[in-house]
C-alpha cells in the first residue's frame, strides 16, 4: 500500500513538536469559534487566513486542519445547550440533543457529540486516504468541457437545488460571479472593471470577501437584532462530558449509520453537511418509530443526536479528499480552504499531489492528529468550552470586528481593501435580512474564473462550437444529475407550496 | 413556522406587529437588494462595453461578463416582480442559515413534523413584547457602520493601537455594554496585545501611528 507509507511519511513530518503546537492552537480556536452561535468553521479559517500568512505553509494548514475539524465539534454546543445551533449543519442535532439536556443528560449529549464527530471524521479522513489516488486519477481524464461542467454543477447545486429560494440563490451567485471578475484577465491581459486603479489589477483579495461576507456582515446583521431578540436561556453544566457503556452501545451504530450518510456527501457540492444530517437524523426517526423508542421526542434520543452529528463531520472529512484531489470545494469552508491553498501558491487537484505531495500527506496526517486532540479537549472539558457561551456579546463582536479589520489590512496594508471590507460587509448584511444564502457567493468567487478559463479554452479548442460542453459521456452525465435534481426540487417547493395553502 | 424562513403567503400577508394597515412598501423594503442587483449589473454592462480589449482570443474577455450581466438582469428582474406578487413580511423566525437551504427540502429529508417546529419555536420566544417601526434597529447599525468608516479614516494618522481601541469600544458601546469606563481598559488592553502578538511575534505591519511617533 503506497499511501500507507506516503501516510507514515505525512506523520513524521506532522508529528515534531513545532507542529503538534500548530494542530492543537487550531483545535483551540477552532472548538472556540464553533461553540459561539453564528460563527461557523468558514468564518475561523476567513479569520485566520490572513494572520497564517507569516507562517510557512505547511504549519499554516495543519493549523487549518485543526480550525477545520474544530469548528465542527463545537458547533453544536450551543445547540445542546442553547436551543440555537452555532451553525446551519448543527440544527438537525440540536432537536434530540437540546431534549436531552432539558432532561438533565448534557453532560451525555456532549460527549454523544464529540466521540460522534470524532468517528465520523476518522472514518471519512481514512477513506479519503485510501481513495484519493483514485479520485486523482479520475481528475486527470478531465478536460475543459468537464471542469466547465463541474462548475455549473457545483454552482446550481448551491444556488438553486438546496438553497430556500432559487431566485435569491441565482441572484447570490451572480454578485459572486460580478465580485470575481474584477481584475486583469488572465488569458488576455485585458484589465476589467478596475475603474483604472492598479491596486485592483490583481481582483479583489478573497480575504476581503469571506472577511467581509461572514465575519462583518454578520456583526452588522447582529447589531441590526441585538436589542431586539430575546435572549437564549442556557441549560449549565458542571464538570466533563460522560458517557456510560451501555449508552456508547446504544449510539456505535446511529454513529456509523451517520457516517454511511455524511461519507459521499463530501463528494456533492451541495452546500456541505446540511442535507446529509437531516437524511441521517429522518432516518433515526423512522427507525425509532419502528422499535417504540419512548425517548426519540420526548426526553431525547442518543441515537437521534449521535447520527446527524457524525454525519456533518464524515461530510467534512471526504470534502477534504474532494478539494485536495479534484480542487472541487463543495461547501463555503471547504472554497475559503482552496482559497487558502491560492493565496500560498498552490492549486488543489490532481497536480497537488504531485507538485506538494509532502504537503498534502503532511496535511492528511495533521487531519487524524487533529481529530485525536480535539476529542482529547472537548470530552473532559466539555463545560469549560460551555462558558464561552457566557462571554458577553458585545466584547464578542467588538473583537470579531477589529479583528476583521487587523486581518485584512494586515494582507495588503491597502486603506482600499478596508473600503471594499465595509461594501462587502453592508452587502452580507443586507443578503443576511434577506435571508440570500452566503454560500453561492463564496463558491462563485472561488469557482468562477475557474469556470471561465475552462469554458473559454473548450470554446478556443472548438472553435466555437457549443457543442463540445456536451461532448462526453462525463460531461452528459453531470448535466442529466444536475437537470433531474432541479426537476426535482421544483417537484418539492411545488408540493409544498400547495400544501401550505391547503 | 418552519425552522427556516417560511415566506408569508400573498393572502395571508397581515402584519405581526404595527398597524394592520400595510402601504404599498410594506415588506417590499428588499427592493434594496433588487437596486444593488441592477447597480452592479449596470456597472459590469458599460465596464463591458468600454473594456480596453487586449490580444485576440477567440472567446475574449467580454464573452463571460456578458454571461454574468445576463444571469444578473434576469435575477434582478425576476426578483423584483416576485417582491411585488409576495411581500415580505418581516418575519420574527431564526434563521440559521440564511435562507442557504430549502425549509422543504430539509423537512422532507429528516421526515420533521410538527414537534420538531415546535420545539424550535417554543425555546426563545419569538414574539418580541415591543414592537418597532423597522424589522432593522438601524441605530445600531449605523453607529456601527459609522465606527467602522471613521476607524479607516483614522487608522493610518492616529496608528493602530487607538483606533483599534476606539472601534472596539464604540462597538461594545453600541451593542449594549454598560460600563463604558470598563471598556476604554478593555479595549485599550484588547487592541495592545493584538499590536504585540501580531506586529511584535510574527511581523505583521500595524500602523504605528502618534503613539509610534512619540515613542
Amino acid at each position: 500500500m503506497e499511501q500507507l507509507e506516503l501516510l507514515m511519511g505525512g506523520f513524521a513530518s506532522a508529528l515534531t513538536p513545532i507542529n503538534l503546537l500548530w494542530v492543537l492552537i487550531g483545535a483551540l480556536l477552532g472548538t472556540a469559534v464553533g461553540v459561539v452561535p453564528g460563527l461557523g468553521s468558514a468564518m475561523a479559517v476567513a479569520l485566520l487566513l490572513p494572520v497564517t500568512f507569516s507562517l510557512e505553509p505547511t504549519a499554516a494548514f495543519i493549523m487549518f486542519a485543526g480550525v477545520y475539524f474544530g469548528g465542527l465539534f463545537g458547533d453544536s454546543t450551543s445547540g445542546i445547550l442553547l436551543n440555537t445551533p452555532g451553525h446551519s449543519s448543527a440544527i438537525a442535532s440540536t432537536f434530540e440533543g437540546h431534549r436531552m439536556a432539558k432532561s438533565g443528560q448534557a453532560a451525555k449529549a456532549l460527549a454523544t457529540c464529540a466521540i460522534g464527530a470524532f468517528i465520523g471524521g476518522l472514518i471519512a479522513t481514512t477513506l479519503v486516504v485510501f481513495f484519493a489516488p483514485t479520485l486523482v486519477k479520475m481528475a486527470t481524464v478531465f478536460g475543459p468541457a468537464e471542469y466547465f461542467a463541474l462548475a455549473v454543477f457545483a454552482f446550481l447545486a448551491i444556488s438553486a437545488v438546496v438553497s430556500e429560494s432559487v431566485i435569491r440563490g441565482v441572484a447570490a451567485l451572480g454578485i459572486g460571479l460580478a465580485l470575481a471578475l474584477v481584475g486583469i484577465d488572465g488569458p488576455s491581459g485585458t484589465a476589467r472593471f478596475t475603474l483604472g486603479t492598479p491596486q485592483l489589477f490583481d481582483g479583489i483579495s478573497v480575504i476581503v470577501i469571506t472577511v467581509g461576507l461572514l465575519a462583518l456582515g454578520e456583526v452588522f446583521h447582529i447589531a441590526s437584532r441585538i436589542h431586539r431578540d430575546p435572549v437564549a436561556t442556557r441549560i449549565h453544566t458542571k464538570g466533563g462530558a460522560r458517557l456510560g457503556l451501555a449508552d456508547f452501545r446504544k449510539a456505535l451504530p446511529a454513529w456509523l449509520r451517520g457516517t454511511a450518510f455524511g461519507v459521499p456527501f463530501g463528494l456533492i457540492p451541495a452546500g456541505g453537511a446540511e442535507v446529509p444530517t437531516f437524511l441521517a437524523y429522518g432516518t433515526e426517526k423512522q427507525l425509532a418509530k419502528r422499535r417504540n423508542d419512548p425517548e426519540f421526542g420526548t426526553t431525547g434520543s442518543i441515537r437521534g443526536l449521535a447520527a446527524p452529528e457524525a454525519a456533518a463531520n464524515a461530510t467534512a472529512g471526504t470534502a477534504m479528499g474532494a478539494l485536495l484531489a479534484l480542487g472541487l470545494p463543495v461547501s463555503a469552508t471547504a472554497a475559503i480552504m482552496l482559497a487558502a491553498f491560492q493565496q500560498y501558491g498552490m492549486q488543489p487537484g490532481p497536480l497537488l499531489f504531485e507538485r506538494s505531495g509532502d504537503l498534502v500527506w503532511t496535511l492528511l496526517a495533521s487531519l487524524f492528529i487533529g481529530l485525536v486532540i480535539l476529542v482529547m479537549i472537548n470530552i473532559p472539558f466539555a463545560s469549560v468550552w460551555a462558558k464561552l457561551l457566557s462571554i458577553p456579546k458585545h466584547y464578542l463582536y467588538a473583537g470579531i470586528t477589529v479583528f476583521s479589520m487587523l486581518g485584512v489590512y494586515a494582507v495588503s496594508s491597502a486603506i482600499l481593501d478596508l473600503w471594499l471590507l465595509i461594501a462587502i460587509g453592508l452587502i452580507g448584511f443586507l443578503m443576511r435580512r434577506y435571508n440570500i444564502p452566503l454560500a453561492p457567493v463564496l463558491i462563485a468567487v472561488i469557482l468562477g474564473p475557474m469556470a471561465e478559463t475552462e469554458l473559454r479554452r473548450a470554446l478556443a479548442v472548438s472553435e466555437g462550437d457549443l457543442g463540445i460542453l456536451v461532448d462526453s459521456p462525463i460531461t452528459i452525465t453531470l448535466y442529466l444529475v444536475l437537470a433531474a435534481a432541479l426537476a426535482l426540487s421544483a417537484v418539492q417547493h411545488l408540493r409544498h407550496r400547495a400544501t401550505r395553502k391547503a | 413556522m418552519s425552522i427556516t424562513q417560511q415566506e408569508s403567503g400573498a393572502g395571508s400577508s397581515v402584519e405581526p406587529h404595527g398597524k394592520p394597515r400595510a402601504r404599498f412598501g410594506t415588506g417590499r423594503s428588499e427592493f434594496v437588494v433588487v437596486a444593488v442587483l441592477y447597480a452592479v449589473a449596470i456597472f459590469l454592462t458599460i465596464g463591458t462595453a468600454t473594456m480596453n480589449v487586449q490580444g485576440k482570443s477567440a472567446p475574449g474577455p467580454q464573452f463571460f461578463p456578458i454571461l454574468v450581466c445576463i444571469v444578473l438582469y434576469l435575477a434582478a428582474t425576476l426578483l423584483a416582480i416576485h417582491i411585488l406578487r409576495t411581500p415580505n413580511v418581516p418575519d420574527n423566525t431564526i434563521h440559521p442559515g440564511h435562507g442557504q437551504f430549502s425549509a422543504d427540502m430539509l423537512h422532507d429529508l429528516g421526515h420533521l413534523g410538527k414537534e420538531e417546529d415546535a420545539a424550535y419555536e417554543d425555546a426563545p420566544s419569538p414574539t418580541p413584547g415591543k414592537t418597532w417601526k423597522t424589522y432593522s434597529d438601524w441605530r445600531t447599525v449605523g453607529l456601527l457602520v459609522g465606527g467602522v468608516v471613521a476607524f479607516v479614516l483614522l487608522l493610518e494618522p492616529l496608528g493602530w493601537i487607538i483606533s483599534a481601541a476606539a472601534l472596539f469600544w464604540l462597538v461594545a458601546y453600541a451593542l449594549g455594554s454598560r460600563r463604558p469606563v470598563f471598556d476604554i481598559g478593555v479595549a485599550l488592553l484588547f487592541s495592545s496585545i493584538i499590536q504585540l502578538a501580531f506586529g511584535a511575534a510574527l511581523g505583521l505591519s500595524l500602523p504605528s501611528g502618534l503613539v509610534g511617533g512619540i515613542l
